[in-house]
């Protein structure tokens, strides 16, 4: 069945529609906003739980002469990316509604909140690259204002501005890559597309029916593109899924409120990555293949290695969220490693894995979130034995962080068994180097135990003395985490349960051809059992040593150079340096150097376009009739004037003769309007002009011979081009038909009926043209006038009004 | 500017101002068949307006034009902080900046209503009307409006231009 357009454009367009009512129901409702914009997400919830199965195609002509539509495709996967914004998103607001108490910019931090689910919700549901792209990065925007939601704080000002920059930076290099694939599609296909999957016409084809991939990967072959697009795509994915060395961003993004946190680092915004991952998985994973060129290699290398080094960090991490942090990078790793093999159990390790991510990792940052909301503080050292003053928050605590472990039988357990089947698999079918893959995925498990296992003490142990009274945390904070630990336990209790009815089908999007996905609980003793074994064991067995392990990565981590962050700073520090020199160069601060800039360009460009388009002046002189010629000897009399007189009056006087006899000679020359006009700004200007002379100075004293001779050669070139653009212009004939349509449409027809629109009805062809054929250029004329006094007003009116002196 | 403009001068202005004026409506409304328009006309009238600046001042100009509505000044009552922000907004140069935007909305108006109609934005009409007395025959032209508001928005902006340098 397909999916009901109408539907699904509303669950694009609601979330957004209710950021802009935000600030008027803010206003009626104060705090309980949460639960406004917690409706939103649960009416988005509920219409896509109404399209449950509707897999299918809608197109939306947008830019149909750009070939732009807007492509909406719904299918498992996309379909668990959306349910888990809004539902999570559901979750999040409620929880916002207890912790936002009393914190500064509430209407702004709901609406951007729901701004960022819209566009969550439009990366997971549209499929053309453009739109894709513009969701993609409004993410990264709405994210900037969340992450940057206490902004009067260096370090929240700082996480915001450097995930943007990454994210935004990473996105770019994303685009590229789209745009090279639309290249290539038009050699492929026969014609150019933007639509990655789900019509005929599209990158991937139809799943099932039209099989596009083939091709294209052979023509971004044949064009020595395939490498170039896979890592420009992949970049895209690494800045936003906070792979090394991109994960630098994520760990600071915990400066934001912690609800946030557990929206946009469990459920959504790092999703998008692995997201992106998922669904062009397709177009470069050919069918039954071991290795997928290219791809495995770049993808599980990236994904393991931020598995394993974010795991390291982890453990190394003082404060709760941002153990988190890295955890949350360590598990995309993960997922991203699980797309990266091309076996289809490596899709279901990736796939499965997104959602129980999801589940433990928003459980977990919202009882961050509690923790330090009731005990005042994050710091992992300070914190102890909490399992007496939050029983509740503590036994769903232990459960996600045993999932997060990949403890059985918990969910995180068969995610993590099916990638360490696929690293096994590949590594056993492949041989040589490819063993690297199954022993670095255990050892980057162990430090996921670890950290855990860390987390889970929080509740157990003795109480520090210093920590103070900690209250229950209101419900509105707990029901939330309550829902998520349910949900992690039924995925656990049944996850066949969840591929039936979710997973499978997701899986399914991730790759090719039909394939049956099961899941069950291991009885056998298999390479995967033995892996997970060699895990947990290694993590008991390594724990009685954390807080060694833990000093020594902090050791490590106190070397500049080590960290990803000191070339970030460093290279932010130097392009900031570098940026402070422009303005010496550009930004002078004179008008006359901005003046002959602007003019010595506009001459360059229109001079060198006669050049190349091989432009050719006639010479033959005009017959011109003697007052005309007088005229302009008058106003050549009055230029030279102009440059030599002694004082600004003077000069100024003298440039408005040359003024008055242009007026004079547009008279001659039978263009009465163009006179009147010409006469009447000239007096104008001149009455404004020796207004102002009255402040300056009568002369700036000396001139410099240099400076004369430069000035001269600048106000030459500009006249030499002006002359050139007139006698071009003039000379040429393009048909006539504009000036007869204007001649014959203007005036008032031969029989005329009472009201006519398609005739100007004027006797003045000037006038006609200005408010009728060309009425939308008057307009903009007339707003460049109202722009002129409004700049007018704010340059010299109000200079004295703000700090700018 | 430290000297006065001679009598003469000012008593040549007060008569040729509203010469001008009248001169500047004219070009405004006969400028679909006969030289002017809302731009010309609004130019004349700015022009009008700086003779009556130069001779008279700005106070003279604010009171002659604005007698009652509102005066340049704020009263005392206001603080001289809410009197430095209402500056702008208010008195003399707040009126031109209306007048400006008044113009702008009438000449996107005037566009719209052709999109109410169902035409494409800123389609101009003529409507003819016969048997009017005196005049016979009269034509009726939807750009009116439009040039009107061209008028208002040049008469706005090089009042407001005026006003700013002029308060230097």
């Amino acid at each position: 069945m397909q999916p009901d357009p109408a539907i699904l454009l509303s669950v694009l367009a609601i979330p957004f529609v209710g950021a802009a009512m935000v600030p008027l129901v803010y206003r009626l409702l104060g705090e309980r906003t949460a639960y406004f914009a917690a409706g939103i997400a649960m009416l988005c919830f509920v219409l896509l739980l109404s399209q449950y199965e509707n897999w299918g195609t809608v197109t939306v002509n947008w830019i149909p002469s750009l070939g732009v539509s807007l492509v909406l495709y719904l299918d498992g996967l996309a379909y668990l990316i959306a349910l888990l914004a809004s539902g999570v998103g559901v979750l999040v607001f409620v929880y916002s509604g207890g912790y936002m108490h009393g914190e500064p910019g509430r209407m702004k931090y709901y609406a951007a909140l729901l701004a960022f689910m819209g566009s969550m919700l439009g990366v997971a549901l549209v499929v053309d690259l453009i739109s894709l792209f513009v969701f993609w990065e409004l993410t990264s925007v709405a994210s900037f204002i969340l992450i940057g939601h206490y902004q009067r704080t260096p370090s929240s000002l700082y996480a915001a501005r450097k995930s943007m920059l990454i994210t935004v930076s990473g996105g770019l290099f994303m685009l590229v890559g789209f745009l090279i694939l639309h290249l290539v599609s038009g050699q492929a296909l026969g014609g150019m597309t933007f639509t990655l999957i789900g019509t005929e016409q599209s990158l991937i084809g139809i799943p099932g029916e039209v099989d596009n991939a083939a091709a294209i990967r052979g023509a971004l072959h044949s064009a020595g593109l395939f490498i170039p697009v896979l890592v420009l795509l992949a970049i895209g994915a690494a800045t936003k899924s906070a792979q090394v060395p991109f994960h630098i961003w994520l760990p600071n993004a915990m400066e934001a409120p912690t609800p946030v946190s557990a929206f946009l680092h469990s459920a959504t915004m790092v999703k998008a990555g692995v997201y992106l991952i998922g669904r062009f998985r397709p177009l470069f994973v050919p069918e039954h293949v071991v290795i997928a060129e290219g791809w495995t290699l770049l993808f599980v290398a990236l994904g393991l290695a931020t598995m394993t080094i974010a795991a390291i960090l982890a453990v190394g991490a003082v404060d709760i969220k941002e153990l988190l942090a890295y955890s949350t990078a360590s598990h995309l790793g993960l997922i991203v490693a699980g797309f990266g093999f091309a076996e289809v159990i490596g899709g279901e390790a990736g796939v499965f894995h997104i959602l129980n991510h999801a589940s433990f990792k928003a459980a977990l940052f919202l009882i961050a979130g509690i923790i330090a909301h009731e005990a005042g503080t994050r710091s992992i050292a300070d914190l102890g034995g909490l399992r007496r003053d939050l029983p509740v928050t503590a036994i769903i605590a232990v459960i996600a962080s045993l999932s997060m472990a990949g403890v059985p039988p918990f969910n995180g357990f068969y995610s993590k068994e099916f990638l360490f089947d696929a690293a096994w698999e590949t590594a056993a079918q492949t041989g040589g180097v490819a063993w690297v893959f199954p022993v670095v995925a255990v050892f980057g498990s162990v430090f996921t135990f670890l950290y855990s296992v860390r987390f889970i003490m929080l509740f157990f142990g003795e109480r520090p003395e210093e920590l103070g009274e900690v209250h229950r945390p209101p419900l509105s904070m707990l029901a939330p985490v309550g829902v998520l630990g349910l949900l992690v336990l039924g995925i656990s209790i049944s996850p066949q349960t969840a591929f039936n009815l979710l997973v499978g089908d997701a899986i399914g999007s991730t790759m090719l051809g039909e394939h049956h996905f099961k899941v069950y609980f291991p009885t056998k003793v298999t390479p995967p059992v033995l892996m997970s074994t060699i895990t947990i064991v290694t993590g008991l067995l390594a724990y009685s040593v954390y807080d060694r392990l833990h000093n020594g990565i902090r050791r490590v981590r106190s070397i500049p150079p080590v960290t990803a962050n000191y070339y970030y700073d460093s290279t932010i520090e130097g392009l900031g340096r570098w940026s402070n020199l422009v303005p010496r160069y550009v930004q002078t601060r004179i008008l006359r150097t901005y003046a002959a800039v602007v003019l010595l360009s506009v001459s360059a460009i229109a001079l060198g376009g006669y050049v190349v388009g091989g432009a050719g002046v006639s010479l033959a002189a005009p017959t011109l009739a003697a007052p005309i010629i007088i005229i302009l000897c008058v106003a050549v009399v009055g230029a030279i004037a102009v440059s030599v007189a002694p004082s600004h009056i003077a000069g100024v006087l003298t440039l408005s003769i040359v003024g008055f006899m242009v007026a004079v000679f547009y008279v001659l020359a039978s263009a009465p309007d163009l006179a009147l006009t010409q006469l009447v700004i000239e007096t104008l200007v001149l009455v404004i002009f020796l207004l102002v002379l009255d402040k300056l100075p009568e002369y700036y004293g000396e001139l410099k011979r240099s400076r004369a001779v430069v000035d001269g050669l600048i106000a030459g070139a500009v006249g030499v081009t002006v002359a050139l653009t007139v006698l071009l212009t003039t000379a040429a004939h393009p048909n006539d038909s504009i000036a007869h349509f204007f001649l014959e449409r203007a005036p008032v027809p031969p029989n005329p009926d009472p009201v006519f629109v398609d005739w100007g009805g004027g006797g003045n062809i000037v006038n006609v043209i200005l408010v009728d054929f060309r009425a939308f250029d008057t307009m903009g004329e007339i707003s460049v006038v109202a722009m002129a006094a409004l700049a007018v007003l704010t340059l010299i009116g109000m200079r004295n009004r703000g700090e700018s002196a | 500017m430290t000297t006065q403009p001679t009598i003469i001068a000012r008593t040549v202005v007060r008569t040729v101002v509203p010469i001008i004026l009248l001169t500047a409506i004219a070009l405004v409304l006969q400028g679909h068949n006969l030289p002017g328009g809302g731009f010309i006309g609004g130019v004349l009238t700015a022009t009008a307006f700086a003779l009556v600046y130069i001779s008279y001042g700005s106070e003279y100009l604010v009171q002659a034009l604005l007698s009652g509505a509102e005066g340049a000044e704020g009263t005392g009552a206001e603080t001289e902080s809410i009197q430095a922000e209402s500056r702008f907004l208010s008195g003399a140069i707040g009126t031109y900046t209306r007048m400006f935007a008044f113009g702008l909305a009438l000449a996107a108006g005037s566009g719209v209503v052709a999109v109410v109609l169902g035409v494409p934005f800123l389609t101009q009409a003529v409507a003819l009307v016969h048997h009017v007395p005196i005049y016979k025959e009269l034509e009726f032209a939807s750009a009116l409006a439009f040039d009107l508001g061209v008028y208002f928005v040049v008469v706005g902006s090089l009042l407001t231009i005026l006003a700013v340098v002029g308060d230097e």
